[in-house]
C-alpha cells in the first residue's frame, strides 16, 4: 500500500493475476515494480498485469512494465496486460510500443487462455 | 543490556515522549549511540516513499568529504536494505568478508571495518534504518545490539507519535475552517481535556480572544453556582470518552450569565481518542420560562392553602339566598347586595352572556353547573374564578343550589404563559435549527453550491432537517442532507449532534457507509432516542464519481445533459432505527455538467400522490427548471410545492461543477514528485470542466506531467525549487507550459526518453526552450470538435 496505488496478487492456475488499482507516477514506481516482481514465483507460466482498474501510469510506470517484461523473459516467463478497449491508457502503451514486449488483451480470461 | 545503557535508552525515551523535535530526536539518538558503543560513526537513514530511496537525516562521525556520494537504495542490496528485509538487528563484523548483502561504495570509501545496523519501525512501512559502525574490527555483543534495537524503537515510536500529531493537526486546520462559518458556539479539546479551539461564534459570545480561551479553561465562563456540575460532567466524560450533555449558566460578553445546552463528543483521529468536540447553544429564554413556571405553580398552592372558600345558596328559582363571608371578603360587597337575581354582579361585561346562558341552561334541567368566568375583586382587579354549583334535592323536587367559587387566577394565567412559552420554544427550536445551517456554504474549488430551507407551515412544530457540504482531506466533497424524525427542541437538537458528529466523522472516514454506521452507534448509543434519515454522499470532482449511503433517505436526482435520473443503490435503514444495522453503499458516475439535487421528504410530501409518482413529479419539475443554480433551487421548490406552505420542513442542496469562466490554469508547485498528484488533480478537473471527452482529458493530463516531472528530476539539485504551469484554451486549442529555473541534465536513461516520446506522440506540437532563467516545455494540441464546442 502506497496510498496511491494497490497491488492484489492471486493465483489462476500455472500463471500470477496481479491486479493494479490507482495512480504509478514516479513516487510509487519502482515500490510498485517491487511488489510485481516479488508475486511471481519460479514455477509460475507467467503474470498477467490486469490494467482494468488503474486510473494514472505515467512514463515511470511503463518503463516498471519494460523492466518486468526483461526480468520475466530472462527467467522464460512471460507478461501480459489486461487493458479494457475504453481505457484511456491505451493510446499511450501503443505509443511506446508496450505491445512489443506484453501483448495486450482486452479481457482477463483471453489473457490467461494465452499463457 | 548493560545498565548504563539500558538507562540511556530509557532517559532518551522519556525526552522522546516529552515532545522533541523529530530533528533534535535524531540527533539525540545518534549522540547516545556514539558514546554509549563507542562507535566512529552513527547515522539514521530514512526509507522514502518509494519504499527504494534512502536518504541520511542524521548523523555522527560522518565527514563532510562522504557527502553528496548518495546512498544506496534499498535495491542495490546492501546492509539497509538486508536490515530492511530481516527487520531486526544484522552485525557484519568484517565488511569486506560479507556474503548475505554487498559492500556499499559509501562506506568502503569511509573505511568501515565492523558495522551493526537496526531497522526503525514506522507507522504503515518502516522508517529506515539506524547504523552504528567502526573503523577498527569491532566486536559487538548481543547486549550493545538490543541497545541500538532499544534506541531504534524510541524512534519508531516517536515517528508513530508524529505522524498522529501531522494528522491531527491538518483534521484540526480543516475543522477549524468549517466550524468558523457556523455560527453556533463550538470548542475543542485536546485528548487531555485542554480546550485547543473555540469558534468565532464562541468568541462573539464571550467577548474574549482565541487565546484566553486555549488551554485548561474548562468551565472557567460558566457561572460559579453551576461550575461543579460542569466540572463533574466535563470529568466523567473525560473518564469515559463518552458524549455528554449539560445546561449551565455560561457568562456572556456583557457580564450576564445565559443558560446554554452544552453537547460534546468524542473525536477520533486515525482511531486514537483526540479530545472533544462541542457545541454550545443558547437556551436562556427557555430555561427562564421554566424557572418562571415552577415559581407560579408554587405560589399558586400557597395561595389556594391560603384563600377563603367562597359559598353561595339559591332558592328553586336561581336566586341568590346566601353567599358566605369568605364571599363578601373577595368581592368588598354586602350581603344585601348579593341577594336575589345577582348573577352578573360584578362579573366582567365580556363573561356576561355566556355564564347568564349556562347557568339558566342548567338550572332547567336541575344539572350541576360549572363556569370559569372573571369576577371584580374589590380592589376592582378582575380575577378568574371557577365557579361550582349542585342541585339540592328534597322529596324529588328542586330546592336551589349550593356552590362554592375557587379563585383560579394564577392557574389561568399560567395557562396562557405555558402557550407562550410553547410558542417561543418552536422559535427557539427555530433559531437553533438555522444556527445549524451553513451561515453561508462552504466556497468549494470547481463546485457552485445553492441552497433552500423552508420551515414547515405555523401549526405544525419545527422539524430537524438539514444540509452541509464540505472538503475531505482526500480532495473529493461530502454533501450531506438529513432529516430528524419528530419535531420541537428535541428533533434540533438530535439535528445539531448529527450534523456536528457527521462533520467530524467525515474528516476521518473516507467511505459514506462508514460515516453513516458511525452516526447510528452515536445516536443508538446515546440517552436520546432518536431516528434520522441521511443522505451522505462523496463526490470525486476529478471524474464525477459518487459514492454514497442513503439511510432511509429518500434518493438523490441528478440533472444530466440526457435528462434527469435518481441515483439508486445505498439504501440501508434509517440511523437509529436498529442497532447493529446493515448500511450499504452505492456507487455511480455522473455526467460531466450535470447537477446534483439532495434533499428531504418535505419537497415530495404529498400524502394523497403515491410516492413513485411524487419522485417522477420532482424528475420532471427538475427537468424543467434551469438557469443559475440558486434560481434552479427557487424554481423547483415554487413548482413542486406551489405557493402553500410545505406540510413539513423542505431541505434541498444542489451542487453542480462550476464552468470556467476564464480558460487558464496557472499553477506553482514545489519540485518534488509527490507535487505530481496534486498537479493531475488539478489538470483533470481543469480539461473535464472544458467538456473534453475521457481520453483526451487522460492524455493532456499525462503530457503534462510528464513535462512537469523531467523539470522535477532534470533541473534541479537537492535543494528546494520550484515549477510552474500554465494552461490556456483558446479557439479550440490547448496551450500548455512548463516553466522551470534550473537547467536540463541531460536525460538520463530510458525511462525519461519514453517521457519525451510520450509528450511528442501526444501533442501536435511540442518545443523545448533554454531560456536564460530556465527551461521551458511549450505544447500544444487541438481539441476534439466536442469540447471544442
Amino acid at each position: 500500500m502506497t496510498g496511491l496505488a494497490d497491488v492484489a496478487v492471486e493465483r489462476r492456475g500455472k500463471a500470477v493475476v496481479a491486479r493494479l488499482s490507482g495512480e504509478i507516477d514516479m513516487t510509487n514506481a519502482s515500490y510498485v515494480g517491487g511488489e510485481l516482481v516479488r508475486s511471481v514465483p519460479n514455477e509460475a507460466s507467467g503474470l498477467v498485469v490486469d490494467l482494468t482498474e488503474t486510473r494514472y501510469l505515467d512514463s515511470a510506470g511503463i518503463e516498471l512494465l519494460f523492466e518486468l517484461a526483461r526480468r520475466l523473459r530472462r527467467r522464460r516467463q512471460e507478461l501480459r496486460l489486461v487493458l479494457p478497449p475504453s481505457s484511456p491508457l491505451r493510446r499511450v502503451l501503443l505509443l511506446t510500443e508496450m505491445h512489443s514486449v506484453a501483448p495486450l488483451d482486452d479481457e482477463l480470461d483471453s489473457a490467461l487462455a494465452h499463457l | 543490556m548493560r545498565a548504563r545503557q539500558g538507562e540511556a535508552v530509557a532517559a532518551f525515551g522519556q525526552r522522546a515522549l516529552a515532545g522533541m523535535g523529530m530533528e533534535q530526536l535524531l540527533a539525540e539518538a545518534v549522540r547516545i549511540v556514539g558514546e554509549e558503543l563507542r562507535v566512529d560513526i552513527v547515522n539514521v537513514l530514512r526509507l522514502e516513499p518509494d519504499g527504494d530511496t534512502l536518504t541520511m537525516r542524521a548523523a555522527r562521525g560522518w565527514r563532510d568529504e562522504w557527502l553528496g556520494q548518495g546512498i544506496p537504495s534499498v535495491s542495490a542490496g546492501t546492509l539497509a536494505g538486508y536490515v530492511l528485509r530481516s527487520q531486526r538487528p544484522v552485525v557484519a563484523e568484517d565488511l569486506r568478508r560479507e556474503v548475505r548483502f554487498r559492500s556499499s561504495r559509501v562506506l568502503e570509501r569511509a573505511g568501515v571495518v565492523s558495522a551493526m545496523a537496526a531497522p526503525i519501525t514506522g507507522p504503515e512501512r518502516p522508517y529506515g534504518v539506524l547504523g552504528a559502525h567502526s573503523l577498527r574490527p569491532h566486536h559487538f555483543s548481543v547486549d550493545e545490539t538490543h541497545f541500538l534495537q532499544a534506541v531504534a524503537n524510541v524512534i519508531g515510536a516517536a515517528v508513530e507519535r508524529d505522524r498522529v500529531e501531522t494528522l491531527l493537526r491538518d483534521s484540526e486546520a480543516r475543522f477549524r475552517e468549517l466550524a468558523d462559518t457556523t455560527p453556533a458556539l463550538m470548542w475543542t479539546t485536546d485528548p487531555g481535556g485542554r480546550v485547543t479551539f473555540v469558534n468565532q461564534g464562541w468568541l462573539r459570545f464571550t467577548g474574549r480572544t482565541l487565546e484566553e480561551e486555549q488551554g485548561d479553561t474548562f468551565a472557567m465562563s460558566a457561572h460559579p453556582d453551576d461550575r461543579a456540575e460542569l466540572r463533574e460532567a466535563w470529568r466523567r466524560a473525560m473518564a469515559s470518552q463518552e458524549e455528554f450533555r449539560v445546561e449551565y449558566r455560561l457568562r456572556s460578553a456583557t457580564g450576564r450569565y445565559r443558560w446554554v445546552l452544552e453537547v460534546g463528543v468524542p473525536r477520533y483521529v486515525g482511531g486514537e481518542f483526540a479530545g472533544f468536540v462541542g457545541t454550545a447553544t443558547d437556551i436562556h429564554e427557555r430555561r427562564s420560562m421554566e424557572d418562571v413556571l415552577r415559581e407560579s405553580e408554587a405560589r399558586f398552592r400557597e395561595l389556594a392553602d391560603s384563600a377563603p372558600v367562597m359559598i353561595w345558596t339559591t332558592d328553586e328559582h336561581g336566586r341568590v339566598t346566601f353567599v358566605n363571608r369568605g364571599w363578601l371578603e373577595f368581592t368588598g360587597t354586602t350581603l344585601q347586595d348579593e341577594l336575589g337575581d345577582t348573577w352578573a354582579l360584578g362579573v366582567h361585561p365580556d363573561d356576561v352572556p355566556g355564564l347568564l346562558t349556562s347557568w339558566a341552561a342548567a338550572l332547567v334541567k336541575a344539572e350541576p353547573w360549572e363556569r370559569e368566568y372573571r369576577l371584580r375583586r374589590r380592589d376592582g382587579e378582575y380575577r378568574w374564578v371557577l365557579d361550582q354549583g349542585v342541585p339540592r334535592f328534597e322529596a324529588g323536587s328542586l330546592i336551589g343550589y349550593a356552590g362554592t367559587a375557587t379563585e383560579i387566577h394564577e392557574r389561568k394565567t399560567m395557562e396562557d404563559r405555558r402557550l407562550r412559552v410553547y410558542e417561543q420554544e418552536h422559535r427557539i427550536a427555530e433559531t437553533l435549527q438555522r444556527s445549524m445551517l451553513p451561515e453561508k456554504l462552504p466556497e468549494i474549488e470547481g463546485l457552485e453550491l445553492a441552497a433552500r430551507y423552508l420551515p414547515a407551515g405555523t401549526e405544525t412544530a419545527i422539524g430537524g432537517d438539514w444540509y452541509d457540504a464540505m472538503e475531505l482531506p482526500d480532495g473529493r466533497v461530502a454533501l450531506v442532507v438529513g432529516d430528524v424524525v419528530g419535531h420541537g427542541l428535541r428533533a434540533a437538537a438530535i439535528m445539531g449532534q448529527l450534523r456536528t458528529a457527521s462533520r467530524a466523522y467525515a474528516q476521518v472516514e473516507p467511505s459514506p457507509v462508514e460515516v453513516v454506521a458511525r452516526l447510528n452507534r452515536l445516536i443508538t448509543g446515546g440517552e436520546d432516542e432518536g431516528m434520522a434519515t441521511v443522505l451522505y454522499l462523496v463526490l470525486d470532482r476529478d471524474n464525477g464519481k459518487v459514492t454514497f449511503t442513503s439511510a432511509g433517505h429518500p434518493p438523490p436526482l441528478v440533472l444530466e445533459p440526457d435528462g434527469p435520473r435518481f441515483l439508486e443503490g445505498g439504501r440501508s435503514v434509517p440511523v437509529g432505527a436498529a442497532d447493529p444495522a446493515v448500511f450499504r453503499q452505492g456507487e455511480d458516475t455522473i455526467a460531466p455538467g450535470s447537477t446534483l439535487l439532495l434533499y428531504t421528504d418535505g419537497l415530495i410530501e404529498r400524502r394523497d400522490v403515491p410516492l413513485e409518482r411524487r419522485l417522477a413529479q420532482l424528475a420532471e419539475a427538475a427537468g424543467a427548471a434551469g438557469g443559475e443554480l440558486s434560481e434552479l433551487c427557487g424554481q423547483l421548490v415554487s413548482a413542486v410545492l406551489g405557493r402553500s406552505e410545505p406540510g413539513d420542513d423542505v431541505a434541498l442542496l444542489a451542487v453542480r461543477a462550476r464552468p470556467i469562466r476564464s480558460p487558464v490554469l496557472e499553477l506553482t508547485l514545489p519540485a518534488e514528485p509527490e507535487a505530481l498528484s496534486t498537479l493531475r488533480r488539478r489538470l483533470g478537473r481543469f480539461f473535464h470542466a472544458l467538456g473534453a471527452a475521457d481520453h483526451e482529458v487522460y492524455e493532456l493530463t499525462l503530457t503534462v506531467c510528464e513535462a512537469a516531472g523531467n523539470a522535477i528530476e532534470h533541473a534541479y539539485g537537492p535543494e528546494d525549487a520550484s515549477f510552474d504551469v500554465r494552461v490556456t484554451v483558446a479557439a479550440g486549442e490547448v496551450r500548455a507550459e512548463v516553466r522551470d529555473r534550473g537547467r536540463w541534465r541531460d536525460p538520463r536513461g530510458e525511462a525519461r526518453g519514453r517521457g519525451l516520446r510520450i509528450i511528442e506522440g501526444l501533442m501536435d506540437e511540442v518545443d523545448l526552450a533554454i531560456e536564460p532563467g530556465g527551461t521551458v516545455v511549450r505544447m500544444r494540441r487541438r481539441l476534439s470538435v466536442s469540447a471544442a464546442a
